[in-house]
């Protein structure tokens, strides 16, 4: 079990990056927050607890690499590279305006620490296997982190990134299955069900692990013990709330694209900030 | 030597074999197509820097790009079709997009697969790569430009897709350095400019000979970049002759041709003849040079085609 001081803080941070997600959401009056807030908490620990990145050096070369498969949860990432001191905050608020450095989905060549332009579908597996077989062929022990999502994973691309992952055996490669349940037009299973994800997965030559992706806990728990499995890329299929943190979104496939209203958003800051104010208060008192 | 026949694929994949010695980043990617594209050796040499994925192209591309953006530079070489039409969505984002320094290489290009059919032809290379901003199209003519290409390719850095052909090709410059965006005056004259790429040009060369006896002076223009085309190159040669002819192994619509026109358009008395394949599914043969003679590729067909646009 992670220790109580890491893991409150790392909530704290999960809940200020929640509220840069409402800031982008307030500059340009959507965004796909659906997914963004369901992978939050795993993009939250991963820059706050484990990878090796500078905010100043963000091109540094034995850096860990981490991107979005699933572009369109963005928000989450510039949410937490914002936190982390990447860029100024005040970019944020550029959200959705002409020739933003945020765009619906990510640019590598706008925003500093921004690895891949995602945003079709099945891409970005490849490209960390990509990043990973480099680390591999000149012996540096960087890894390589991503996020696809249930929704994803009809695309026949992801099958040929994870059975070449398991090939080249990149046990320097995490991929997180952001496992919500839901994508636009509905419940994931229905539309196209993919389960079982984790068996899939290790029939294809994978280590998996199967987590709650919005406890940080166990987040912490499957992040300290990689590789899962020597030689072998790891999964870890993450059970998560599409919208989490949106008292009135909470897996509601509605929220997927959320097209703001002033009334909904108002109440979102407001229970945000209180959510911010409680976890400082728990902070301190562990101190 | 002038001349000699030599085996594209063998050559591209020695040259590349041969520039690995040196760069220590050059990486290989193969989707069941290493070995077929003059890779044995480079599999021998440097097996560590050999990636087979199996039939696999998208997986392949994008594992290419991302390798790029640590450093490496990744060379992919198949089947054209299955490089360009197959990971199309790949090469525009990941290579494209990404401005990765991937190197694809469509070989048996064209209709050189002559009697595999439709699937294995590659008549849209040029169309598609060209609609991806910031991509380079090399189609060297001859094995020593494949070389040289080969050589220059590596030393840019950026998205290239080169394409070569499948039978042996005879020798036809004098080894030269390969300038990325330059064209050669292979022949100079007034009555009409010929600009040819890749396979073609053997046979342009070829062509000059039957309009020489029938009183014609081509200016020819090799172009062994596609794109970025040698605009000043091709507009000064157009405004001396007014007439235009492009061949390519390639669709009409879309290619080379097509690129040309749209640079000429706002030239006042120019036009241009664009001579390739019909926007057709191609039909086969085992016979390369039979099928080319089919579409009027071959030497004599493009000559016909030249004088009846001459009105000679």
């Amino acid at each position: 079990m992670a220790d109580k001081k890491r893991v409150a803080n790392l909530k704290l941070q999960a809940a200020k990056c929640r509220q840069n997600v409402l800031r982008m959401v307030r500059a340009g009056g959507h965004g796909h927050v659906g997914g963004a807030l369901s992978s939050l908490d795993i993009v939250t620990a991963l820059y706050f607890d484990k990878m090796n990145v500078d905010p100043e050096n963000p091109k540094m070369e034995d850096r860990d690499r981490f991107l979005l498969s699933a572009g369109h949860k963005c928000l989450a990432q510039y949410a937490v590279l914002a936190e982390k001191g990447f860029f100024d905050k005040e970019v944020l608020d550029t959200y959705g305006k002409l020739a933003a450095k945020i765009p619906g989905h990510p640019d590598m060549h706008k925003l500093p620490g921004v690895e891949a332009n995602t945003g079709a579908l099945g891409h970005g597996m490849s490209i960390a296997n990509g990043m990973a077989m480099a680390g591999k062929l000149d012996g540096k022990d960087y890894k390589v982190y991503a996020i696809t999502g249930d929704g994803e994973l009809p695309e026949g691309s992801n099958w040929e990134a994870a059975v070449a992952a398991a090939k080249f055996g990149l046990d320097n490669l995490v991929v997180f299955v952001d496992n919500n349940g839901l994508q636009i037009s509905g419940d994931v299973t229905k539309v196209m069900d993919m389960r079982p994800i984790d068996e899939k997965f290790k029939a294809f030559g994978w280590a998996v692990k199967y987590i709650d992706g919005n406890d940080m806990n166990q987040i912490l728990d499957a992040l300290d013990s990689i590789p899962e499995e020597k030689g072998k890329p790891t999964m870890i299929l993450c059970d998560t709330v599409k919208a989490k943190g949106l008292s009135f979104g909470e897996n509601k496939a509605g929220f997927h694209f959320w097209n703001a209203t002033e009334e909904l958003l108002d109440q979102a800051e407001k229970e945000m900030a209180e959510l911010v104010s409680k976890l400082e208060k728990e902070k301190e008192e562990l101190v | 030597m002038i001349g000699e026949l030599m085996d594209p694929r063998k050559t591209f994949g020695k040259a590349v074999t041969e520039i690995a010695k040196e760069n220590k980043d050059v990486v290989v990617f193969s989707a069941d197509s290493g070995k077929s594209s003059g890779f044995g050796d480079f599999i021998d040499q440097f097996p560590e820097r050999y990636f087979e994925c199996g039939i696999m192209e998208q997986g392949a591309v994008g594992m290419a790009a991302g390798m790029a953006t640590a450093g490496k530079i990744p060379v992919f070489c198949a089947i054209a079709p299955f490089v360009t039409c197959r990971p199309y969505e790949m090469v525009r984002n990941d290579m494209g997009y990404m401005k990765q320094n991937v190197k694809l290489v469509g070989r048996n290009c064209g209709i050189t697969y002559s009697d595999l059919g439709v699937t294995h032809q590659s008549l849209d290379d040029f169309g598609l790569m060209r609609l991806i901003p910031g991509m380079t199209i090399l189609a060297p003519q001859d094995p020593v430009e494949i070389e040289e290409a080969c050589k220059a390719m590596i030393e840019y850095e950026g998205p290239v897709y080169m394409r070569i052909g499948n039978p042996k090709i005879p020798v036809l410059f004098e080894r030269k350095p390969f300038v990325i965006g330059k064209g050669d005056i292979i022949q100079d004259g007034e009555d009409v400019t010929i600009i040819t790429t890749g396979s073609c040009t053997k046979d342009v060369i070829e062509a000059n000979e039957i309009l020489k006896e029938a009183g014609i002076k081509a200016k020819i223009i090799g172009l062994p970049t596609v794109l970025p085309l040698d605009e000043d190159l091709i507009r000064d040669a157009a405004a001396e002759t007014k007439k235009v002819v492009t061949v390519e192994e390639h669709y009409i619509n879309g290619g080379m041709g097509s690129m040309v026109t749209e640079l000429l358009s706002d030239m006042d008395g120019v036009t241009v003849k664009r001579l390739g394949i019909p926007n057709i599914y191609a039909t086969t043969s085992s016979n390369y040079q039979e099928l080319l003679a089919y579409y009027d590729l071959d030497a004599k067909g493009i000559a016909k085609s030249v004088k009846a646009y001459l009105g000679k």
